[in-house]
């Protein structure tokens, strides 16, 4: 009940808009691990501290160790000081851990989560929490399986009439297809598709957000926003960054489903898909879904002719020796495992066709950053030939991280006698422009999770789509191994990527 | 972090030019500055004060939203009952770094000195020095003269003032719902006062999301307000709102709202020292919602008492002290202020009293 009431608040008018979430318990299952104390709490936190949260909350850390209410709130509060965008307030933070919890089980013993029903009828009662539960799913994906069907057995799953129950999942979302849908079947036997938040934290950037308003709101880019002005965009995703310590994973995903399946899939979503209908989840998510059927499948030898991955050798990083990715802790030396991937991808709509998209993320690389670049066609060369000036395409460049912004580069006559033309570059940055800090990606999606707005959130077939898309290229991949590359850490990834966008007669932005 | 680009302090705060040549200066102050200052702006923020003694403050305030909100800072000191004519200006930057980066963002400000019948000439010193395609807000610091100068009023997107600091707000109301008047400007009335009630009315609101405080909006049967001596129109803008919202009508009279079926709303508002305001406690029959401020506090408590369920008390943001968080604040928000005409015609009659 409470959402459509709440909505009808007549002191809400004129306040400003954003999600009004209700009142809740949210229950974080792997409470005692690093995304938990990194992420969660310090955006709850942050939260609060924006007097986001609604008037009744609470927060139950569900996890196998051994430990007090106070010990809990005592190891979360070390983290929000270390973590959270803003400082702590000692009595804000009294206030806000007033409302965490710990409750101990195993995650496979469903006495656990038996008690822990009964822990939250009481906190309903106490709290005037509404019965209204958000489950996190923040624990090892080797856990959802036993969770979700542990909290169907408790009936912690179904809401009393007048609440509701939600359940947040984090990537990764399945390793390959089958996996994906068995994991998507289990949540569905426990919770419904308007009930399920899956999340995949960069649509909760705002530069990710800001591509639809960028895109929709500009009638200066929408015009050209086609393959008649288009010449092709790139999308990357690169970090200095090597498998530190996340071997065990990386060694089963790799870039391709750890990065592409997921995050640079979502952000081809947003660059290519049509004006939605409405600003809705699901006219939203309807759009992505259209642009992910449209992506022309890589199979057999075309994979190897339009994807190219590479493993990161040794070499330099800000000037100190890194080892290659064989030589690290828990890696097989004698790994396939790809730390890099770059490929040109294909959208066979209408606006698309002809228009290459090149995707590229990789580890070991020399600077971090993501970005989507739309390099615009040429001018035609005739006025200019006569000077022999060469002139560079337009290039608008959304950065969504690190420096979030805009830039956009053009041609300019440089001052002087004589016709020289150089590109410049106007820019836009969120931190410049908008100096305030931006909320982190995990404040926005719990406050819309606690709100029941899906519209950062993957939907199921979504996910599965691009699983589809991705196997694909996986299964190929898994019929020989000689066309793994190899690139230097520190440099910009294998000559081999260079060759399949310069057979598009471009080349790779340099970030 | 603040890095003045002049050394020369004076109103002075920047170097003294020739007004015919402030954008020629300022060009020349940015090429000497080198690449490691980015100049930024996303507004241009007029301040027309007749305050010399409060100068140094107000650069400091702007000083302070520059920092936060880039803008072309326009800082104009008025002295039309000055018996000799004359026209100054300065020209000054403010710096910040940019987080851990070594680049530093600047805005630019620049300062004049009205005297005399250069007084009149403010629109053209506005317009003239105006960063092309960014909206104008006009912070004005003084009582609105009369009559008003069309072309001034009718050029500004924003309207900045403060209605706690009018010795006669019903008079300087009077003018406010003039320039507001259709086919006068299109200006966003933005009170300061309003601004500062912004926390005051999250916090109200939030505390009515709570499912089982919402049904208890419909029964209030009184209300009670503290605020600080001089600023009653606080608490009355508080309490135009929350009458305006649930659709009471005030009685003038008895200075009390009716409700709906002419239930009686009665309302007190207590002036002791202390925050410009302090408390606001709404009670019906069987509930009681109540938000507080202590001195120096940058949170409210906030307590609601419902039946059946143990008292709910909460830690929520308030509204901060300081001048420059409340501009900072109205710069931040976009729109128009729907709410704060609807509320001051509810109070306005009471602020004959």
């Amino acid at each position: 009940m409470p959402t459509d009431i709440l909505r009808s608040n007549p002191l809400r008018e004129g306040l400003a808009q954003r999600s009004i979430p209700d009142p809740c318990t949210l229950v974080i299952f792997g409470a005692t691990g690093d995304l938990t104390h990194r992420k969660l709490v310090p955006a709850l936190y942050n939260l609060a501290a924006d007097g986001a949260l609604p008037p009744a909350i609470s927060v139950v850390g569900f996890a196998r160790r051994d430990k007090s209410d106070e010990v809990f709130r005592t190891e979360l509060e070390e983290a929000a000081r270390k973590f959270s965008r803003q400082g702590i307030n000692d009595d804000l933070w009294k206030n806000f851990a007033s409302n965490i919890c710990y409750h101990r089980s195993e995650f496979d013993k469903i006495e656990g989560y038996e008690a822990l029903a009964h822990r939250l009828d009481e906190m309903d009662a106490t709290r005037g929490t509404g019965g209204n539960r958000l489950f996190y799913l923040a624990a090892g994906p080797d856990q959802f399986e036993v969770i979700l069907e542990n909290l169907r057995k408790s009936g912690l799953n179904k809401a009393r009439a007048g609440s509701w129950s939600r359940i947040i999942v984090e990537k990764p979302f399945g390793t390959d297809l089958p996996s994906a849908k068995r994991l998507n079947d289990l949540v569905e036997n426990a919770f419904d598709e308007s009930e399920t938040f899956r999340i995949d934290h960069y649509l909760g950037k705002e530069t990710a957000q800001n591509i639809i308003v960028l895109r929709f709101a500009n009638a200066l880019f929408e015009a050209m926003w086609n393959s008649r002005y288009i010449d092709h965009v790139q999308i990357t995703a690169s970090e200095p960054l090597g498998v530190e310590g996340r071997a065990g994973y990386y060694e089963k995903s790799g870039a391709l489903r750890d990065m592409v399946q997921n995050h640079l899939l979502q952000l081809l979503c947003l660059t290519a898909m049509e004006p939605p209908a409405g600003l809705d989840a699901d006219s939203i998510r309807d759009e992505k879904v259209k642009v992910l059927r449209s992506l022309r499948p890589l199979t057999g030898n075309d994979v190897f002719k339009h994807v190219v991955r590479a493993q990161y050798g040794a070499g330099a990083i800000n000037g100190k020796r890194v080892a290659a990715y064989r030589d690290e802790l828990n890696v097989n030396p004698e790994s396939v495992t790809e730390t890099y991937v770059a490929m040109e991808l294909n959208v066979d709509n209408w606006r698309w066709a002809g228009v290459p998209f090149f995707i590229r993320v990789g580890k070991r690389l020399p600077k971090a950053g993501t970005e989507i670049a739309v390099h615009f066609k040429s001018v035609p060369p005739v006025l200019f030939r006569a000077t022999g000036e060469s002139i560079d395409d337009n290039v608008l460049v959304i950065r969504i991280q690190p420096d979030e912004g805009i830039s956009l580069r053009m041609s300019a006559k440089m001052p002087g006698s004589s016709l020289r033309i150089e590109p410049v570059k106007m820019d836009f940055h969120y931190g410049t422009s908008f100096g305030k800090a931006t909320p982190e990606a995990y404040e926005r999606l719990l406050l819309d999770a606690m709100s029941g707005d899906a519209t950062l959130f993957a939907r199921r077939d979504e996910v599965e789509q691009a699983w589809k898309f991705v196997d694909a290229i996986h299964e190929a991949w898994t019929t020989r191994t000689d066309d793994l590359a190899l690139y230097s850490s520190g440099s910009w990834g294998p000559g081999e990527a260079d060759e399949l966008i310069k057979r598009h007669e471009s080349a790779w932005r340099r970030l | 972090m603040e890095t003045p680009v002049s050394t020369e302090a004076s109103i002075e705060s920047g170097i003294p030019v020739e007004i015919g040549r402030i954008d020629k200066e300022l060009g020349k102050l940015w090429e000497s500055s080198g690449d490691t200052k980015t100049r930024a702006s996303l507004i241009n923020l007029v301040v027309y004060t007749e305050n010399e003694a409060a100068l140094a403050a107000d650069n400091e305030v702007l000083a302070s939203v520059a920092g936060r909100h880039p803008c072309r800072a326009i800082l104009i000191l008025g002295n039309p009952s000055a018996p000799v004519a004359q026209a100054k200006a300065w020209i000054s930057a403010h710096c910040h770094l940019l987080g851990k980066d070594t680049r530093q963002i600047c805005s630019e400000q620049i300062t004049f000195r009205l005297d005399g019948d250069a007084a009149n000439a403010l629109p053209n010193i506005v317009f003239s020095h105006l960063d092309s395609d960014l909206p104008l807000c006009l912070w004005w610091k003084a009582d609105f003269p009369e009559p008003l100068d069309e072309k001034l009023w009718g050029w500004v997107d924003r309207l900045i003032f403060d209605s706690s600091s009018w010795r006669n707000p019903h008079h300087q109301f009077s003018i406010i719902r003039h320039i507001s008047s259709p086919g006068k400007s299109a200006a966003v009335l933005c009170d300061l006062n309003w601004t500062r009630l912004h926390a005051w009315r999250f916090a109200l609101a939030s505390q009515f999301d709570n499912a089982s405080a919402f049904p208890h909006l419909s029964s209030v049967e009184s209300l009670s307000l503290r605020c600080a001596p001089g600023f009653r129109i606080s608490a009355l803008l508080l309490l135009g709102w929350l009458a305006g919202r649930l659709k009471w009508r005030l009685d003038a009279k008895n200075e009390t709202f009716i409700a709906a079926n002419d239930r009686v709303v009665p309302f007190h508002i207590e002036e002791i020292p202390g925050p410009n305001l302090s408390l606001i406690s709404i009670k019906s029959p069987d509930a009681r919602f109540e938000l507080k401020l202590a001195e120096g506090s940058d949170f409210f408590e906030s307590t609601i008492q419902t039946p059946g369920i143990p008292e709910i008390r909460q830690i929520l943001p308030a509204p901060r002290g300081r001048l420059e968080d409340t501009l900072l604040a109205e710069l931040s928000r976009a729109g128009r202020h729907a709410l704060y005409t609807e509320s001051l015609e509810v109070i306005l009659p009471l602020l004959t009293h």
